[in-house]
């Protein structure tokens, strides 16, 4: 899984996924703390996006400092924006019918669908938009290359994964009937989803920090390998 | 076995008591001595003694309030003055014990006590019919919630008595049609406390103004709900009880002065508010009457003794002039009825005793249940009890025979309690036990067992040995009853037919223990296989809670679609995840096919929960579409079945709509119908038809033939439904032939053959009862599918067509999925119709096999459910009835797998039989 190869991307992972760590939480509390949390679904919490938004841009930025490779340069054109907009908007919408698909409220809640069909994208595909590039990314989505090399991406695709999976997780409590708030659609998913990243950057800084620590004490090994074996990502 | 422990079964009869008025009752029947003194108090003393003399009818009728106030326990209603902080429940209803202390003699309060189950249904039935009612009561009609027996309110309006009705809406399904003014209200939102409240109240106090009933019942369900959400030490449960205590000094104060006024509650509640129950605080309601111009005599029922519920209808009727209701088990209680002579008190009890006696002869007549050596012991004493009324002239005498009586019924009550309220634990354990051991076994057959040694155990003399061995079982057993060395026959052939197969499972697991071993060491599950059975695991251990049983059509779309889509990302391409959408969409579709049932809220209020009679315009248009569009497209590919495809769904479409609309003709319609039964019959036959060329064609045109079938009895409003349930399976089909397969031969069956593709396959079946507009209750049963062809009543196989319509409207997707399992291993390119022609028929096994243990797993779970719940408060509402569902539908399956592979088995290529 992860090579010791290179020091500094594992320098770097572990920073971008100690800053996700932070913020989301504190995301979270804060909105908790000012009650908003039973209005996530509603569009008014949208500037929760905005905060997400923003933080995941500029961790891309501290992702794609100091590489020297010659796909990712930080040059930054207008089509490539405009591309990865479709792109991003693209996969916004098959969130949403995919969402569809799978239960939630067919004709009506359009709006918390869309809420965290965008959550679901900014935390999936945007940072892999943002380190990579559209093309790298589609390629990635189709299951065409394969990055084993790479261990950034391998980072963000595990994170997509388990956010995916939050989500899914996320949807087992609505249908039970103890008539709660946060019970409502979208609120279990959305939460879920934000549970699913955060859990993914904490197994990457388990797993780095383990690492670095059985360079020293090699029985630590044996930890480290159970834990690659919650890779899912083939 | 389970159902026989568990089904609480009781039989009901539909006889009604009848009396006739002391006015028609003649001096000279048995021979009095003087027509001169032939008055009442005479004719009453002749009629009371006398077994075979008629029930005369009281003369006196007064008026009742009845007022239940759901789930007021007992200690609620005392009241304490030296509790110095009263928890929120205590102290709370003041007037209760005001007028106790005030007007002794107009006032009684006692326990009220239930049997279980003590879930406000089972108890509402059991008030007005004073008997103990389960969850089976055996009747006509069976699916209808409408009570069949005589009742309370049945004998108020049988004499012209008028009965208006407040409140819950419980009373007015049970008893529909008999109340002069009603005002029933949906009960199902817990939550709300005071919707219901506020409409009774807003007209009570105008209904007591009036004076044109007889009977009024008002039924609050604010402590109830306030029990339920909070619990009663909360505030709100003090808020309502003291609305209850302001509502029924304002009763009080307004009621007439002969009025009988009766509150009570119907159960009462845990320390958590939940009720259902067996426990004590369960039981103990509350029972508090007030009536201005005074009751009988305490005598030995001071404040705060124990009274059964049964004892309501059976005393209310005699407030109201009637006998006790035919299926009544209660004594009457004088203590809350108006004191009355000695001579009417006498013909009361004599009137409860005659019905009684007619009960038991009739329940002897008409049921097994309870040994009629029990029953003729118990008619002998209730007949000497009547004619003892003869000797009763003092008041001492008086009280005796009133204990005497009440003891005398007690013991009835008993006897019928123990059959009718107690589970036997034992059948039940045994029960689950053989299943589970029977699971178990066969999932380390199908998993462990390399195909190979599955065709060469075939080969062998395992299965002629199992049938013999289970043929000798049953000899010996039956020859044991012969010789009266066994009692429960029943019982005995099933646990030891069970326990024989169960061992040679045994045997043969243990004999190719090395092979299974073996698997599991080299064998290595991809995620995807390992979720699909965890899903449909999954789908089955949610059963345990009501709401997931409540919400299953949703949970398995989520978890088919989800299992499916790993499959499907597993694959990798584009053709792959298209399917998946599309399937997907299907999955959306028939989403609006699936109505909802009564505990599902707010859709059921609007109206979106009965399915009504006919089918509109639009519905009548996709049916015919989408009949259409799927006879056109795969008549193509079944070659020259395809024929008989076509001229089946030309005939159904003709059939509705023939029969649509105003325009329509019924009897033609009906003809349609008729030939296109006669079309799938015909087709059925010819699948037998060997033509050489493998079984993959037969299979999809019996799945076609079944998809008709489904179609005719599903009718207009549903078929596309059916068409949306084909078009899922079909894409699975696709997908899972598109599944790759390793590169090892040894394991080349094994991805197309494995677990995750019966698990699929289950759990969309599963899901397609639900997405056909089924639910898994009993309300849900329609009987319009039985007739759609005629009524095969007037046939002399009329009930087996009932049965297998009725079957087949309700498990018709089951069954269909199960008889085109083989499918999933013949369909496209990779299929194994390639191999030799044991191996395919050992593949087949395997498959069938595992889909089917995945209905077994699911019954199990659910029988295990219900054993858990077996005193929860839905359960007579939810797990039992998705108990039989879910053995319904496991029963459909195993049919529908037997089918469709012995049909494969048929169409084997003939030259490849002997490779
Ligand atoms: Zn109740
Ligand atoms: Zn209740």
């Amino acid at each position: 899984m992860f090579s010791l190869n290179n020091q500094l991307e594992l320098r770097k992972i572990a920073i971008s996924s100690l800053i996700t760590c932070i913020y989301l939480p504190s995301i979270v509390t804060v909105i908790s703390y000012k009650g908003l949390l039973y209005s996530l679904g509603n569009g008014s919490t949208f500037y929760v996006l905005l905060l997400i938004y923003i933080a995941e841009l500029l961790k891309s930025f501290y992702l794609n400092s100091n590489v020297v490779s010659k796909k990712i340069k930080s040059k930054m054109q207008a089509r490539d924006v405009i591309n990865s907009g479709i792109f991003l908007l693209g996969v916004t919408f098959c969130f949403f019918v995919g969402m569809i698909l799978f239960g939630a409220p067919m004709l009506d809640s359009h709006e918390e669908t869309l809420m965290i069909s965008a959550l679901l994208t900014l935390l999936t595909v945007f940072p892999l938009v943002a380190h990579a590039g559209v093309e790298s990314a589609m390629q990635l989505l189709f299951g065409v290359k394969h990055f084993s090399r790479d261990t950034i991406i391998e980072m963000l695709v595990n994170n997509a994964l388990l956010t995916v999976c939050g989500a899914w997780l996320g949807a087992v409590v609505i249908p039970l009937d103890w008539n709660t708030p946060w019970q409502k659609w979208p609120i279990p998913c959305y939460l879920g989803a934000i549970g699913g990243h955060l859990f993914s950057n904490v197994l990457t800084i388990l797993k780095i920090s383990l690492m670095s620590a059985a360079e020293k004490n090699p029985v630590l090994n044996f930890v480290v390998s159970v834990l690659n074996k919650f890779n899912l990502s083939k | 076995m389970f159902g026989h422990g568990f089904l609480l079964s009781r039989k009901t009869l539909s006889d009604v008591t009848e009396c006739s008025p002391l006015s028609e009752i003649s001096c000279e029947d048995g021979g009095m001595i003087t027509k001169e003194y032939c008055n009442d108090d005479l004719k009453i003393k002749h009629v009371s003694s006398n077994i075979g003399a008629f029930l005369a009818c009281a003369p006196k009728r007064n008026r009742v309030v009845l007022i239940l106030v759901d789930a007021l326990r007992y200690d609620f209603t005392e009241y304490d003055e030296r509790i110095e902080k009263p928890l929120y429940y205590q102290n709370r209803l003041p007037i209760i014990q005001g007028i106790l202390k005030q007007h002794p003699e107009r006032a009684r309060l006692y326990r009220f006590m239930a049997d279980p189950p003590t879930t406000t249904l089972q108890r509402v039935k059991a008030l007005v019919t004073g008997s103990l009612p389960t969850f089976v009561d055996a009747s006509s009609n069976f699916a209808a919630m409408e009570l069949q027996e005589d009742n309370l309110i049945d004998q108020v309006v049988m004499s012209g008595g008028k009965a208006v009705l407040l409140g819950d809406d419980t009373w007015s399904r049970l008893m529909p049609k008999r109340w002069l003014r009603s005002h029933a209200l949906y009960s199902f939102h817990t939550w709300d406390l005071d919707t219901v409240d506020n409409e009774v109240d807003s007209k009570i106090y105008d209904e007591l103004k009036k004076k044109d009933w007889d009977l009024l019942v008002a039924h609050y369900l604010g402590v109830d709900h306030a029990g339920h959400r909070y619990g009663p030490n909360h505030p709100e449960m003090a808020r309502k009880l003291k609305e209850t205590n302001n509502r029924l000094q304002k009763i009080i104060e307004m009621l007439p002065p002969d009025v009988l006024l009766c509150v009570i509650g119907d159960h009462g509640m845990t320390e958590s508010g939940d009720h259902g129950g067996e426990s004590r605080a369960e039981r103990t309601a509350a029972m508090f009457v007030y009536r201005v111009s005074g009751l009988g005599d305490e005598g030995a029922l001071s404040v705060g003794k124990e009274v059964q519920q049964t004892d309501l209808a059976p005393t209310l009727s005699a407030a109201l002039g009637r006998p006790p209701p035919a299926p009544s088990l209660g004594n009457i209680l004088f203590s809350v009825l108006p004191k009355m002579s000695k001579s009417i008190t006498l013909l009361h009890l004599s009137n409860n005793l005659k019905q009684v006696t007619k009960y038991l002869i009739r329940y002897g007549e008409e049921s097994q249940q309870v040994s009629l050596d029990k029953l003729a012991n118990l008619i002998n004493a209730t007949r000497d009890q009547i004619e003892k009324a003869a000797n009763v002239e003092t008041d001492i005498d008086l009280q005796n025979y009133v204990s005497d009586v009440r003891n005398l019924m007690e013991n009835i009550r008993s006897t019928f309690r123990e059959v009718w309220v107690e589970f036997d634990s034992l059948s039940m354990l045994r029960a689950l036990l053989l299943l589970l051991l029977a699971i178990f076994f066969n999932w380390l057959i199908t998993e462990g067992v390399p195909f190979e040694s599955i065709s060469n155990i075939f080969a062998s003399s395992f299965v002629p040995t199992g049938l013999i061995s289970l043929a000798v079982c049953t000899a010996v057993c039956y020859t044991a009853y012969y010789f009266s060395y066994l009692e429960d026959l029943e019982h005995s052939i099933i646990l030891s037919t069970g326990l024989i197969s169960g061992g040679l499972t045994c045997m043969l697991v243990i004999m190719h223990w090395d092979g299974i071993t073996q698997r599991w060491y080299e064998g290595r599950s991809s995620f995807y296989e390992r979720f699909s059975r965890a899903a449909l695991v999954a789908s089955a251990v949610i059963l345990v809670s009501n709401s997931y049983v409540i919400e299953e059509g949703t949970s398995l779309s989520y978890l088919a679609l989800s299992a499916l889509g790993l499959i499907s990302w597993n694959i990798g391409n584009v053709k792959a995840v298209v399917c998946w959408a599309l399937c997907g969409v299907a999955l959306a579709l028939s989403r609006s096919y699936r109505g909802c049932r009564e505990e599902q809220g707010d859709c059921w209020t609007a109206g979106e929960g009965a399915p009504t009679g006919q089918a509109s315009r639009a519905a009548l248009v996709l049916a015919l579409g989408s009949v259409a569009a799927t006879v056109a497209i795969t008549r193509r590919h079944v070659g020259w079945r395809g024929y008989g495809i076509t001229l089946g769904g030309v005939l159904v479409c003709a059939h509705w709509a023939v029969g649509w609309g105003a325009l329509g003709s019924p009897a033609q319609s009906k003809l349609m119908a008729k030939l296109a039964w006669l079309v799938v019959v015909v087709m059925f036959i010819l699948l037998w038809k060997r033509d050489g060329r493998g079984a993959t064609i037969p299979l999809m045109v019996l799945g076609l033939v079944l998809y008709l079938a489904n179609v005719l009895v599903l009718g207009a409003s549903y078929a596309p439904a059916a068409a949306l349930a084909l078009l899922s399976g079909f894409l699975t089909l696709n997908i899972v032939s598109w599944m790759k397969t390793d590169s090892a031969s040894k394991f080349s069956l094994s991805s197309r053959c494995n677990s995750c593709v019966a698990c699929l396959w289950a759990l969309l079946a599963c899901y397609n009862f639900y997405g056909t507009g089924h639910h898994a209750t009993l309300g849900h049963i329609r009987w319009a599918p039985v007739f759609h062809a005629g009524d095969p009543n007037y046939i002399s196989i009329g009930p087996l067509i009932t049965v297998v319509l009725t079957s087949l409207h309700l498990f018709g997707m089951p069954f269909m999925f199960g008889a085109t399992v083989p499918l999933l291993l013949l369909w496209g390119r990779n299929g194994v119709s390639t191999l030799g022609s044991r191996t395919q028929m050992a593949a087949v096994f395997s498959l069938c096999l595992k889909f089917a243990l995945c209905f077994a797993i699911r019954v199990f779970v659910c029988a295990l459910s219900a054993t858990i719940h077996c005193r929860h408060l839905m359960i007579w509402g939810v797990f039992t009835p998705k108990l039989l569902f879910e053995s319904g539908a496991c029963a459909a399956a195993f049919l529908g797998t037997v089918l469709g592979a012995t049909l494969t088995a048929w169409h084997l290529p003939p030259h490849q039989r002997n490779s």
